[in-house]
Parts: structure tokens; sequence; C-alpha cells
């Protein structure tokens, strides 16, 4: 029940925080892919260094171990498939599984229509699954992290992909600077 | 903006201090702490019987994760109940939370007995091995004999045991029957999709 | 009609965004995500529809094994999303009245927006996540195929949306 109670916490704050961002706006996400609107790479980007510069540290100040949190699977060619189709999907409805929610959260009916899409193409992979079962459980590396694959610590790691992310928004706020 | 500005900076500096904050916790820490561990050994803390085993399932331990370190082959042809099957080679990449109890066993237990010197050595310290491996889980839990001087009601409790996963105790020199495999290798960990 | 409030900065958003992710994790261990609620709430509806097909997939059967699919964690995270969402959009005087024509996207766009959701649900489901669950959090915890899937739904994107202008206008 507590793990309940605290999943729909998160999902709340989740909500929230997407909407506020504006996030459940097609045009708006849709606009990333322009270049006219950078919001989902600065909400992304900033989010993601947050978490991992307070998973780090947090962990080295012993509040957590961040070694015990769940890092996702990596299966090569299943995901790098998985990512173009996500992303051709994403330009075309302009709506991400979770942003959908929030569109159909503000009343926007395009966030029901990509809703009923999600749930039809996940249908699909069920249904077609004992065909597409050996390329689905294709490639699999297990829990690789970027530093194990580089051979760095992941103190290294971390201070790559911050220098790569800040460098990126330091790149969008120079660019939308200019007149 | 400004702001904004700060934070970015802000971010920086944390993350190139990063690679001189040494280890993050204790996880990466690789060694062995022998003496923790010879107390261990001593004291009897790093295994548990078969039938201790069993109690905790049967019983819905929170945390219980039962490791089978075999190959997958093995596994699929039979394991124990609610096991996840965690090739040797494959233990030390895997990510144990604080809360857990790990349960590693194998066929015979020699395995599942190094498995947890190098779990110790990358510093997890909840888990404890089955020194007779599978083979004790089937003479112990699923086929125990009802030993003739035991009270009834010990008998009673080793019987119920026994079926509950399946199994039929022997009395006397009487075999059971030679059977199914073990029951549906469920999952341990709550792993969701994302 | 209320005034709109004006969406909230960015980058401020993002780092609330990433403090409750820390809180997921440090919580639960685990991350969030989305997609997953869509796979288990489909596995659902296929177990109660045709058990047989739901679990000759190993697909579905995976939701199937650990209660019940309604309830999934992750479901559950999925209502409080809209249930957040819901709140927030009220508050600021940003919800849509969905039948109001001149707010209501053509019926082309919608149909676009269903093909573009199934790709996207194919995706997610081959990759093991979408941009919360596997990009975000994965990303987060540094995990090799949450960058691979990143980096190919940017690239597909980008390069997608010049052949599609007349979407967004």
């Amino acid at each position: 029940m507590n793990d309940l109670l605290i999943a729909g916490g998160i999902g709340v704050a989740f909500g929230c925080a997407l909407e506020c961002a504006g996030l459940g706006d097609p045009p708006k996400l849709a606009g990333q892919f322009y270049l006219r609107d950078f919001t989902v790479l600065k909400v992304m980007l900033s989010a993601m260094l947050t978490t991992m510069l307070g998973a780090f540290w947090g962990g080295r100040l012993g509040m957590f171990d961040p070694g015990a949190f769940y890092v996702p699977d990596t299966y090569l060619l299943p995901q790098l498939l998985g990512g173009l189709v996500f992303g051709l999907g994403f330009v075309l409805s302009g709506l991400c599984p979770g942003t959908s929610c929030v569109a159909l959260a503000s009343g926007r009916i395009e966030g029901a229509t990509t809703m009923l899409g999600l749930f039809a193409g996940v249908l699909l992979v069920g249904l077609t699954f004992p065909a597409i079962e050996p390329f689905y459980r294709s490639t699999p590396y297990g829990s690789l992290t970027l530093q194990r694959l580089a051979g760095l610590s992941y103190g290294d790691m971390v201070a790559l992909v911050t220098v790569v992310a800040v460098s990126v928004l330091a790149w969008i706020a120079k660019r939308e600077a200019r007149p | 903006m400004k702001f904004v500005r700060r934070l970015g900076i802000s971010a920086l500096a944390f993350g190139l201090i990063a690679p001189f904050a040494g280890a993050p916790f204790r996880t990466q820490r690789r060694g062995l702490d022998l003496d923790s561990i010879a107390r261990a050994i001593d004291e009897g803390t790093d295994h548990v019987s078969a039938r201790q085993l069993a109690e905790w399932i049967r019983d819905r331990r929170p945390g219980l994760r039962v490791i089978d370190v075999r190959s997958p082959a093995e596994f699929r042809n039979d394991a124990v109940p609610t096991a996840e099957n965690v090739p040797i080679d494959q233990l030390a990449k895997s990510q144990f939370a604080p809360g857990q109890t790990i349960v590693l066993y194998s066929q015979e237990g020699a395995h599942a007995g190094q498995a947890w010197v190098m779990l110790r050595s990358l510093g997890v310290t909840q888990a404890v091995f089955v020194p007779g491996g599978l083979a004790d889980w089937r003479e112990e839990v699923l086929y125990p004999l009802l030993p003739a001087n035991a009270s009834p009601a010990e008998r009673a409790q080793i019987e119920a045991l026994s079926h509950y996963f399946g199994g039929s105790p022997r009395i006397g020199a009487e075999q059971g029957s030679d059977v199914a495999s073990a029951a549906q290798i469920g999952r341990g960990s709550r792993r969701r999709g994302c | 009609m209320r005034p709109l409030r004006s969406y909230a900065e960015p980058h401020l958003t993002g780092v609330c965004l990433g403090m409750v992710l820390l809180a997921c994790f440090a919580l639960t261990g685990q991350g969030l995500g989305a997609s997953g609620a869509f796979a288990s709430v489909a596995s659902g509806v296929m177990v109660t529809v045709s058990p047989e097909t739901a679990m000759h997939s190993a697909y579905f059967r995976s939701y199937l094994q650990d209660g019940s699919p309604w309830i999934a964690w992750i479901v559950v995270e999925i209502i409080g999303v809209l249930v957040g969402a819901a709140t927030s959009a009220a508050l600021a005087g940003r919800t849509r009245l969905p039948f109001v024509r001149a707010t209501r996207p053509s019926a082309g766009k919608l149909f676009t927006g269903v093909a573009g959701g199934t790709l996207m649900g194919i995706g997610a489901a081959l990759a093991r996540g979408c941009t919360s669950g596997l990009a975000l959090s994965g990303g987060a915890m540094l995990s090799v195929g949450a960058w691979i899937f990143m980096a190919a739904l940017f690239l597909a994107g980008f390069l997608a949306a010049p052949l599609m202008r007349r979407l967004w206008p």
C-alpha cells in the first residue's frame, strides 16, 4: 500500500511539473524538432542533470546508495530501432506517453487520440510477440553503464555528462538570445 | 535568467568535482574484509538451511530474493520456487538493495558459497547461501525423511512444509514418487516495466 | 475566459522534476515511467478479453506476473500524473474545453496523432521504455541503452521533421 501511495504522489508531482512547463501542448513539443521551442531539451536536460548529480552526491554523502538504483538493461538493437520509431511517432503526434496524459488532463483531445495510438502500438507488439521475440531479446548487455563501457569511474562519467549537458543548454541560451 | 545561469554554473561545478570525490558510498569498493567474513563463517550467519529458506518463502518474508547461481539451462530444468536465475558471472553486475535478504543456492552448494564470498567482497552483506543447494532442498523440504523419533507436532510441521511445495515426505525407507519438477518459477523482485 | 498563467521557467521546472525523480529513486530504488502503464493496462484488457492469447505472448505475461495489472505501480503513477496535470492546468486556467470547435484540431491532425501514438507504442515496447522511464530515468543513471534510445529518438525526430512541416505550421 505504501508503495502505491508513493507511486501516486510521485505521479502527481510529475504531472504537475510537466504541465507547468507547458509540455501538454503538442505544438510546443513538436517545436523542439524545428528548433523553434527548446522547452523539451531544457526540461529533460535540467531534470537529468539534477537527478544524476543528486544521485552521485547523495551517495557520496551517505544519504543513499546509488549503486542500488535500477539501471535499465541495455538491448542494443531493439533500443536503437525502438528509439528511431519512437522519435518518428513523437514528431507525428507532438506528444510522448507521459505528456499525452498531461494533454488529456488539460482537456486536449489530442491527448486522448495519442493515448489510443499508444495502446494500439503496445497491443500490436504484444500480439505479434512470438514472432518478434528473438529480435526483442537480441543484443543484451545487461545493466551496462556509460562509465563501464568507457572504462571510466562513476565520477569521471558524471563530469563528462555534466559538461556536455551544460554546454548544450548554454548553446540553446545563446541561440535564443540572438535577436 | 540570472538565476538559471547560476544554476548552470553550480551544476558544472558539482559535475567537475565529481571525479575527485572518491567512490560514492561503498558499492564500488572491491576488497575482502577478511575479519568480518571469517566471523560470519564462524558464527554461521553466512548460511541458512534449505528448510529455513522454505519457511521464509512460505511466510512471504519481505525483501526476500532467492538467487539461483547456476546456468540458465539448469535453472529451466528445475529450481526453487520464486527463485531468480543470476548465473555466477552476472552476479557482480547485479544490484542489491540494503533491505533485502538474498539467499543464494546452487546444485550442491559449493558455487553458492563462492558466490557468497564474491558478494561479500563487493560489500553486499545481506546475503546468505544454502550449503546443500538444490540437493538439500529436495532432501529436506520436498521429500524429507520423517524421523521416527520426532514428536507428532514436528512431523506435522515437516509434512505441511513438504506438501506446501508440492512434495511428499518419505517414511522410513520408502521413496516418494519420482516427480514433477518444482512449481512455477516466478520472479522474486518487483521489476516494473518502464 | 480566465487569463492564461504563463508557463513556468523550463530549467527550474526541470530541476524540480529532477528532484521528484531523485526522490523516487531514493524511496523505491527505481525511476518513474509511462509507457509501462499502457502495456500493463493493455495486458489487463487482453487477459480479460482472451486469456489464451494473453498467455501465449510472453510480453503480456510479463505484465501479469506480479499481481493485478490494473493497479501496477506504474499505472497508479500515471493516474497520479493525470491528477497532477489536471490540477495544475485548472489552477492556471489552462484547461481546454475539448469540444469547442475553435480549439479542436482537424480530423487529419487527430489521425496523425493516433498514427504517431502507435509508432511510439511500438518503439517504447521494443526499447522497454519511453522518454520518462528510459531516457530520463535511465539517462540519469547513465544506462547505455537509455542514451542510445535518446540519441535515436532525437535523430529520427530531427530527420523526419522537415517532411512534416505541414503538420506544425
